[in-house]
């Protein structure tokens, strides 16, 4: 209880004393993490420093985390040695559980991670027992380096063809915060001379959109872009044509976790009749069902609110990161296998084969 | 008359307000009308007149022109036409047959059983003849009518003295206990309102700091050095508390006809999340805010716009160059999506604004 109670507290440790009626609502929610946390058992450099990446924000975004994750994992794997009466195929496991757990005590796993990971499991104890150590590893490092390929470098590929499609001559389009996704459709579209305007929508706590509209900017000529903070999204919805928005996971019930603001970006879309394209790898598909965005979430640390004032017993200053957007807010979602609607989530993984999954 | 010296001392007064007003160091809808006010009290009393149409036509022509100067701040425009209302009001007791009691009033309705003053106590003052174009002594008019005009203008001024306190008076019957609200921006009203019912029951508060004016962050330091529990987050994540929230009370800029309103940006977001969950919204307005204005063509409100270094900075100097960036001051939010306004003559619900306007204000005077 009382550690749950300070998880809510901040970063600041004054959990203990009387802390603020219904503090207990937000108890939940995930502890921001303070860099360089404990470091328990045998944990491997690069995951030390992937940590530190991850807690530190410098490292942000379902994809990124997931590739880098994955990255590190084969280092991991490389600098693994089977000890003496064991197999790969059964103790690798065990050597990369508490490097999973040392990158999740950084911060909370994002959804991409938990699959791949599950994935990566799968391979691991598939793999044959027979076959000489090295050559093992190497293999792991190759399916490792298939599912990055797969599953997120030729499916943003494809994705950004269908979306791009969509974008006609002349389109205002609105997108929110910063997805890589959604970046990498508008510059596509934009090298191939699609004329076109972006509306990007931003709000604290991460203030992503600025590095969207840096790279937007940048290209020559450079695509015209409107920036604006949340509350100012009544004002600017009514000129845009499409809004794109990027994904953190989509659920079972077709709800849209993705970072804090989507779900108002999408409910005012939806209320101006403007169509919500959403971009989404089906990698980032969850089994689980999420009803509101406030019974799992994440809090950012207190550094991304500088301008904030201090907490204290009766105020609490809460960053939440994320949001859930309901399925009825979403005209379609964009995937490697199609314009897809978000109800249709769940048919997904047998379409591709649940055992390559 | 310009050659007139009190009027050029009118014209001075005006002048100041007007530049005043341009230049946006009077702002906030309490704070113009309360120097609106002062200014049409000096203007009233320093003006020459021989009949009401004389004096209607000085006051409608300070009032256009302060309200030229800042058409956005409405309350303005409001207090003038509040102003006009009491002297006709004045005008007519005064000077013809006392007033057979006024038709239905929703105000006094709604407010009835109340402890209220809202029964005008009949002025039993000796009632002087009230000559109009007096030949012989054109200031008679003017000198019999001037008292009762400054106490009509000292009740208007009470009334904004005393708004605060009597929105916030029931606030607990609209507050309880261990209930979530959720609100946004600087509004005194509401602040006033929070308080007085944090007098009487233990709830949380929410506030979106509504960036980028931040007021949310005053209005949160404010509320928690008040004793209540109160959580400040950015405006990304009101859409994901909205589910755990009771009450989204807001501020109103101007309320105009149809029952919608003017209010800080953001409210407009806060509003439509809390239908998407059926949470009841309820606005906190003192009845100058009441506007006889309809927006039935401006979707959206995009009307009056703030310093976009706000938004970027020069910090992002590169970017500055490249990029539109918006900043608007208010949102318009539909009467749909309101449920109730709580003025300091009772509680409304936006439909029957129209009524209370229609009350408030002389027909003749919604085109100053």
């Amino acid at each position: 209880m009382s550690s749950s109670r300070e998880g809510a507290g901040g970063a600041d440790g004054s959990a203990d004393g009387p802390k603020s009626r219904g503090l207990r609502i937000f108890s939940h929610f995930g502890l921001p993490k303070t860099p360089g946390h404990q470091i328990k058992g045998d944990i491997h450099p690069a995951i030390i420093k992937l940590g530190l990446q991850f807690s530190e924000f410098k490292i942000c975004g379902a994809n990124a985390r997931c590739i880098a994750t994955l990255t590190a994992f084969k280092t991991v794997i490389q600098d693994y040695v089977t000890p003496p009466h064991n197999t790969l195929s059964r103790h690798l496991m065990t050597h990369l559980s508490p490097q999973i757990t040392h990158l999740v005590n950084a911060r909370p796993m994002s959804v991409t991670m938990g699959n791949a990971i599950r994935q990566l499991k799968l391979e691991i104890s598939d793999s044959d027992i027979d076959l000489p150590e090295q050559d093992a590893k190497d293999e792991l490092c190759q399916k490792i380096d298939n599912y990055i390929r797969d599953r997120i470098i030729i499916a943003d590929e494809v994705i950004e063809d269908l979306a791009v499609k969509k974008i006609k001559e002349g389109d205002v389009v609105l997108t929110y915060a910063r997805s890589s996704l959604v970046e990498k459709i508008l510059l596509r579209a934009h090298s191939q001379n699609k004329h076109f305007s972006v509306i990007v929508i931003d709000s604290r706590p991460l203030l992503e959109g600025k590095t969207l509209l840096h790279s937007l900017t940048s290209t020559i000529p450079p695509i015209p872009c409107t920036y604006a903070l949340l509350p100012a999204l009544p004002s600017l919805i009514t000129d845009a044509d499409v809004v794109l928005l990027g994904a953190h996971s989509l659920h079972a019930n077709g709800s849209v976790y993705s970072r804090a603001g989507t779900a108002m970006v999408a409910m005012l879309a939806k209320e101006h009749s403007v169509p919500v394209m959403l971009c989404c790898e089906t990698y980032k598909f969850s089994e689980t069902v999420m009803l509101d965005g406030f019974g799992k979430n994440e809090l950012a640390p207190v550094k991304f609110s500088p301008g904030a004032p201090k907490s204290n017993s009766n105020l609490e200053v809460l960053n939440p990161l994320y949001d859930s957007t309901p399925a009825s807010c979403i005209t379609a979602v964009v995937t490697e296998v199609g314009l897809i609607p978000p109800t249709s989530i769940s048919s997904i993984p047998l379409a591709l084969g649940r055992t390559t999954l | 008359m310009a050659s007139d010296p009190q009027s050029a001392a009118n014209q001075r007064i005006v002048e100041d307000l007007v530049s005043r007003l341009r230049r946006r160091q009077v702002v906030g809808s309490r704070a113009t009308a309360l120097e609106t006010l002062l200014v049409l009290r000096q203007v009233i009393s320093k003006a020459r007149f021989s009949n009401i149409d004389q004096l209607t036509d000085v006051i409608r022509s300070v009032g256009r022109r302060l309200v030229e100067a800042q058409p956005k701040e409405h309350s303005v425009g409001n207090t003038v036409r509040k102003v006009l209302h009491h002297i006709r009001e004045e005008y007519h007791t005064a000077s013809g047959p006392p007033a057979v009691e006024s038709s239905f009033s929703i105000a006094k309705f709604v407010l009835q059983g109340q402890p209220r003053r809202q029964t005008v106590i009949p002025k039993s003052e000796a009632r002087v003849p009230l000559k109009e174009n007096d030949p012989d002594d054109p200031d008679s008019f003017a000198r019999v009518l001037k008292p009762v005009l400054m106490e009509a203008i000292q009740d208007v001024f009470d009334e904004l003295e005393t708004v605060y306190d009597n929105i916030a008076k029931n606030a607990k019957d609209h507050i309880h206990s261990d209930e979530i609200i959720l609100t946004l921006g600087m509004s005194k009203t509401v602040q006033s309102f929070l308080k007085s019912a944090a007098h009487y029951r233990n709830y949380t508060v929410i506030v979106a700091e509504t960036a980028p004016s931040f007021g949310g962050r005053e209005m949160a330091k404010s509320l928690s050095s008040a004793g209540i529990s109160t959580f400040l987050v950015p405006d990304s994540s009101i859409y994901a508390l909205m589910s755990r929230v009771n009450k989204v009370i807001l501020g109103a800029h101007a309320i105009l006809a149809n029952g919608g309103m003017f209010a800080t940006s953001g409210s407009l977001l806060a509003a439509t999340a809390a239908r998407s969950y059926s949470t009841p919204v309820v606005v906190c307005a003192g009845q100058f805010k009441l506007t006889p204005l309809w927006n039935l063509y401006h979707e959206y409100g995009a009307l009056d716009f703030g310093d976009p270094s706000a938004v970027l900075g020069f910090e992002e100097g590169d970017l500055v160059d490249k990029v539109d960036v918006v900043n608007p001051y208010y949102d318009y939010v539909r009467p749909e999506l309101l449920d109730v306004f709580i003025t300091n003559y009772g509680d409304h619900p936006p439909s029957s604004i129209y009524r209370l306007l229609k009350e408030t204000y002389d027909d003749e005077d919604n085109e100053l």
